[in-house]
């Protein structure tokens, strides 16, 4: 048992389990984001309805827009932003992922030393042991933290990196260990559901604001004796979500990517069918950030487009104090704490 | 009324051509997934053959050895040929033992331990190795998947209605009984 984890007393994981509950989970969260995408469009159309409809309450013009009576055409429209923008966002996405950061691409051939070729070798096993099909691009990016993280919205287009310094400080099993959860995150289609997720979680809001600005400053437009009870009623609620509902998604998506990362924890203990490497991994990650907070701190401020990365890394690098990498709006972890993560790998702090 | 028997019709229709096709690509990734341990024994192989012909430079060690290699190899090929398993994977399992022999034979070298060939190859031994085990675990787990699937309800009707097509009887890679025992009073010997 390796040093890092003797204060830790030791169960077995039941990586089934937590694979099925976290399922869950991300099912409930996806369709709650797109229940409200709709909704807001239910919104937009109700309250554009008001003008037609003056008289209509708010539950009329509601059953009007489900039952089709009226077309919701705000919805339909926002449903068609929603699909292009995906789709332009999965074709982009791959090259905006190393953006800013000192890489270089390693394969069969080109190794330049041992750990290379072992890096190599052990994300082709765990490749084999997931049952991919496809070979992902593996990268080396220069710096000293240590750090990794995959991407790709499918197989076929999968890569992941890892820092020099993550190579170099681990042992084969716990090197062996983080590529399980990376590749756990490529066969989990994380990078594709967290990015639709914030994808939809941010049309939702510019939709919301478009609305509210539009409601507050064509009020004074309108001629007396059209004001609307529902038109009253829509507004207040369009008030009131335009502050809350940005605090909804932010939490919404900090819990699904809690949610991914403890099924990528769980996916690694599957492959490797042991959860020591990763637990010893995951600390030694920690600790390495918390000792060097300072130098870390400044390494990742130098590499533009941090923010970019940091869902996506094993590690979230605020958790060790190191700002640079969030921004106002991210006050949370995306990632649960190192305690949760253990917990859940079956190692709890001995008393 | 009949607009929705006809919607229930369709949608039962629905649920078992997705039930079918399911349990045909679970079929294929099992069939895939016992052809990948076939390719990492041949991967095996020439991983070895590469390894010897390096370590040919320091000692004599290796013209027995290769010989060995090369018919311990010809016999599994023989034996998968003609579907004897049982010989097959004892030959396989006799390479297993000549490649951590030669990870001791590294240890006395100092020179051929430097030498950054026989470093990589060592690397490459011990990927091999690991490729094989995780390739029969992946086929395992892709066994067990199917057969979840399968014996479960109400895929398991549709497994009675087609059960030309979808069931099979795939084994788990596991070890024999004896073999079980051999392993298990196994001590290593310094």
């Amino acid at each position: 048992m390796a040093d890092e984890l003797q204060h830790y007393a030791v169960s077995p994981a039941d990586w089934r389990r937590t694979l099925r509950q976290n399922n869950y989970r991300t099912y409930i969260i996806i369709t709650l984001f797109f229940l409200i995408y709709c909704a807001i469009g239910l919104l937009v159309d109700m309250y554009m309805a008001t003008t037609y409809y003056p008289q209509a309450t708010i539950p009329q013009l509601f059953h009007a827009l489900i039952t089709f009576k009226i077309f919701p055409l705000a919805t339909s429209i926002m449903l068609i932003i929603a699909g292009v923008s995906l789709f332009v966002s999965y074709i982009l996405y791959d090259k905006l992922m190393l953006l800013g950061t000192e890489y270089h691409e390693i394969s069969p051939g080109n190794f330049q030393s041992v750990p290379e070729q072992q890096l190599y070798n052990v994300v082709e096993e765990m490749k084999i042991a997931a049952g991919l099909r496809y070979m992902p691009k593996v990268f080396i990016i220069d710096a000293d933290y240590m750090n990794a993280f995959a991407s790709g919205y499918s197989e076929k287009s999968a890569m992941v990196a890892i820092t020099r310094g993550l190579m170099e400080k681990l042992n084969r099993d716990e090197l062996q260990a983080v590529m399980a959860h990376e590749l756990s995150h490529i066969r989990h289609l994380d990078i594709k559901l967290t990015l639709t997720a914030s994808l939809l979680s941010n049309l939702t809001i510019m939709a919301l604001d478009m609305l509210f600005y539009n409601a507050i400053f064509s009020g004074g437009g309108r001629r007396d004796g059209e004001d609307s009870r529902s038109r009253n009623g829509l507004l207040m609620i369009i008030v009131v979500l335009r502050y809350l509902l940005p605090v909804i998604s932010v939490l919404l998506l900090l819990y699904l990517s809690r949610t991914r990362e403890l099924m990528a924890d769980a996916g690694s203990v599957e492959l490797m069918r042991t959860n020591q490497p990763l637990a010893s991994a995951l600390m030694k990650i920690s600790d390495d950030h918390t000792q060097n907070r300072d130098k870390y701190n400044a390494e990742y401020k130098q590499t533009p487009h941090e923010n970019v990365r940091r869902e996506a890394y094993i590690y979230d690098p605020t958790q060790a104090g190191i700002e640079s990498v969030a921004s106002v709006s991210e006050l949370f972890s995306t990632h649960p704490s190192l305690e949760a993560r253990l917990a859940a790998l079956g190692f709890k702090i001995k008393k | 009324m009949t607009l929705i028997i006809v919607l229930i019709l369709v949608a039962i229709i629905g649920y078992a051509v997705l039930c079918y096709n399911g349990l045909i690509s679970q079929i294929e990734s099992v069939r895939n997934n016992q052809k990948q341990i076939d390719i990492q024994l041949d991967r095996r192989f020439k991983v070895f053959e590469s390894l010897i012909n390096v370590v040919k430079k320091y000692m004599d060690y290796e013209q027995t050895t290769l010989k060995d290699v090369v018919a311990l190899r010809n016999q599994a090929q023989q034996a998968q040929a003609s579907g004897d398993e049982k010989t097959r994977i004892a030959a396989e399992n006799k390479i297993s033992n000549i490649a951590s022999g030669l990870n001791v034979v590294f240890e006395q070298y100092p020179d051929l331990k430097a030498n950054q060939n026989v470093m990589q190859l060592q690397e490459e031994i011990v990927s091999t190795e690991n490729k094989l085990a995780y390739a029969k675990q992946s086929y395992n787990d892709s066994v067990e998947r199917y057969n979840a699937n399968k014996k479960s309800f109400p895929t398991t009707l549709i497994v009675s209605a087609f059960s030309a097509k979808v069931d099979f009887d795939f084994p788990y890679w596991q070890l024999s009984e004896q073999k079980i025992a051999e392993q298990e009073s196994y001590t290593v010997q310094l």
